[in-house]
């Protein structure tokens, strides 16, 4: 909760210490890519690696710029809308791949994003956009509160709506991880046949969390979507989809603040890399393989190793004195 | 359709099938050995074209020298990729797969340091075409066929007659039964890791004089080796080879009749279907 409030806090005061137009564009950036590495942990947190999470991030942002485009619909109702259209198309994949786990559920899931991606780029052009993608997607619209109306064009509003979404899922994200939810779902992860037998319906713990961070996913596609303007099919491709996993992987999926620090830290330094130009990839490379052979449990992990090393060392220190007292 | 056009397009489809299968054959033994899913594997493919521009390109080596020259080199680095790194991650196939990420990320980016980032043209490996009746195969793509079936052949006879090769498939069943009978799985390990890295090399020297080699060749072939290991089943040797054979026969004959993007579309349905059926893959194993 402390740790959750101090997040919220340090979101709030980004606009306050920067205007900067970069730097706002890289914290925007930031919160969505928290929303979809937070989901994406959620649904490692019963054990499944899901390769197609950023496909359902295509479908919610492809729903959500078609229903405001050809059918109409006003921008907030297809924010609703379209994330809850994410995860119903989940449920069908969800219990299709589900049936496997570990590398072959990887591997399932990886065929869907191929698949996706195909769809998004090839079939249905006039609605799709195909291959020279989706255009001229309208910016959300304002929003009518009782004291005005307030717009969403330009940065900073968009920053401050897309805080309010990121808010929204790590509130959720949280919640559910100190629930029974998070328990059963650790004791998944931990051992399935041990939690199935212990009478836990292990699918439909793993088909929920699926269609969940689908949900949110499709959330953050919306957000996508609408800020973009734009949907290329690239944006939902095997690329994007691999840096959500290294931002998870490299923070650790232990915790929900594995994504978070996996995140932020990869982020950043990522841009800083960008000074490198030709070294850039090659650096960024090497860190991650550095950082995954030294750090096996991701960057969450670290402070715990440290106290650890240093209670042993104290410890060693301790009996070597004693042992000089001894009589 | 006549029968002359369609045997040609089966041969040609027939020819990128057998380097597919040799680039999914390697990245399912390293699996099946290591339990890590090599994201790098292309790779290792682009390695192969490279080596073979080099020694046959630039230096003028005989071909067959050049082609045995890049297997070899590819399955040096693969080794050593290993030894450095990969053996630390046995059976972690989360941390296995971001480090071979991060391996692809500097390889891909070390060749465009140190190739360029343009295509380079290998020159043919072998001129004219041969007739059959009214059929006409380029000489090329023949050369392709045979090598490739060459090295499958040789893959399966050493897996199953030598020791290094009967070690391997021990420890694939189970590396701590294997070890207890004395199989030495650190030397096993490596020796699988560069026999699957050199399968890639051998893909990428074979279709180097067909396709122009660059840092990047390496993304469609090992995507391709993916879709073949899904349908043949993760780990499977055998399902490698039928699944490459399948979804080069359907994407062979679709290509008579369909958009290139209907037919990778077909590929994906033929994935779905088969998946449907056995979630594993054809041979694929809980």
């Amino acid at each position: 909760m402390i740790g959750f409030g101090l997040l919220a806090a340090a979101g709030v005061a980004i606009p306050i210490a920067t205007r900067d137009s970069y730097h706002l564009d890289v914290a925007t950036a930031i919160l969505m890519n928290l929303v979809l590495t937070l989901s994406l942990r959620f649904e490692m947190s019963t054990g499944q690696l899901n390769m197609a999470h950023v496909s359902f991030m295509g479908v919610g942002a492809y729903a959500s710029a078609l229903l405001v485009m050809r059918a109409g619909w006003p921008f907030w109702a297809a924010l609703g809308a379209a994330p809850l259209l994410a995860a119903l198309v989940a449920l069908p994949v969800g219990r299709i791949a589900l049936r496997v786990s570990g590398p072959y559920y990887f591997l399932i899931t990886f065929a869907f994003l191929e698949v996706m991606r195909l769809l998004f780029n090839n079939f249905f052009p006039d609605y799709l956009g195909g291959p020279s993608g989706l255009v001229q997607i309208p910016p959300p619209s304002p929003l009518p509160l009782p004291g005005g109306a307030v717009t969403f064009t330009g940065k900073l509003p968009q920053y401050w709506l897309m805080y309010g979404l990121f808010v929204l899922t790590t509130a959720m994200l949280i919640r559910l991880e100190h629930s029974r939810v998070g328990l059963v779902a650790g004791a998944i992860r931990q051992g399935d046949l041990l939690a199935e037998t212990l009478g836990v319906n292990v699918l439909r713990y793993q088909l929920g969390a699926f269609m969940l961070g689908s949900f949110f996913a499709g959330l953050a596609g919306v957000f996508f979507a609408h800020s973009h303007q734009v949907l290329h099919s690239s944006d939902f491709a095997l690329e994007p989809m691999v840096l959500l996993v290294v931002f998870t992987v490299i923070g650790g999926t232990q915790s929900v603040w594995g994504p978070v620090i996996g995140t932020v830290a990869l982020s950043i330094a990522s841009e800083f890399l960008r000074e490198l130009h030709h070294y850039e990839v090659l650096v960024y490379g090497l860190v991650l393989m550095v950082v995954m052979l030294a750090v096996p449990e991701g960057l969450v992990s670290l402070p715990g190793r440290l106290a650890e090393a240093l209670a042993r060392r104290r410890r060693a220190k301790a009996v070597s004195m004693g042992a000089g007292l001894a009589p | 359709m006549s029968t002359q056009l369609l045997i040609q397009s089966a041969m040609n489809g027939f020819g990128l099938a057998v380097v597919y299968i040799l680039v999914a054959l390697g990245l399912t033994l390293i699996f099946s050995i290591l339990g890590i899913i090599n994201f790098a594997h292309g790779e290792f493919y682009m390695l192969g074209g490279f080596a073979t521009y080099y020694a046959f390109g630039v230096f003028g080596l005989h071909y067959v020298l050049a082609l045995l020259l890049a297997v070899l080199a590819v399955g040096g680095a693969g080794v050593l990729a290993e030894r450095l790194v990969f053996r630390r991650l046995r059976g972690k196939t989360l941390n296995g797969f971001i480090v071979s990420l991060g391996l692809l990320w500097v390889l891909q980016a070390s060749a465009q340091l140190g190739f360029g980032v343009l295509d380079k043209a290998v020159p043919s490996a072998v001129g004219g075409v041969l007739r059959v009746g009214s059929v006409v195969i380029s000489s090329e793509r023949l050369l392709v066929i045979v090598s490739g079936v060459v090295l499958i052949a040789a893959l399966y006879v050493f897996l199953t007659f030598t020791r290094a090769g009967r070690a391997m498939r021990a420890v694939a069943q189970d590396a701590d039964a294997a070890a207890l009978q004395g199989v030495n799985i650190e030397a096993v390990s490596a020796l699988g890791f560069g026999v699957g890295c050199g399968l890639a090399g051998a893909a990428g020297a074979l279709l180097a004089p067909i396709f122009a080699v660059s840092p990047t060749m390496g993304a469609l072939p090992v995507v391709k080796a993916f879709i073949i290991i899904i349908v043949g089943g993760m780990g499977s040797l055998p399902g490698a080879v039928i699944g490459g054979l399948l979804l080069g026969a359907v994407e062979g004959i679709g290509t008579l009749f369909m958009s290139s993007a209907a037919v990778s579309m077909l590929g994906f349905l033929v994935v779905i279907a088969v998946l449907l059926v056995r979630p594993r893959g054809l041979f694929g194993v809980a």
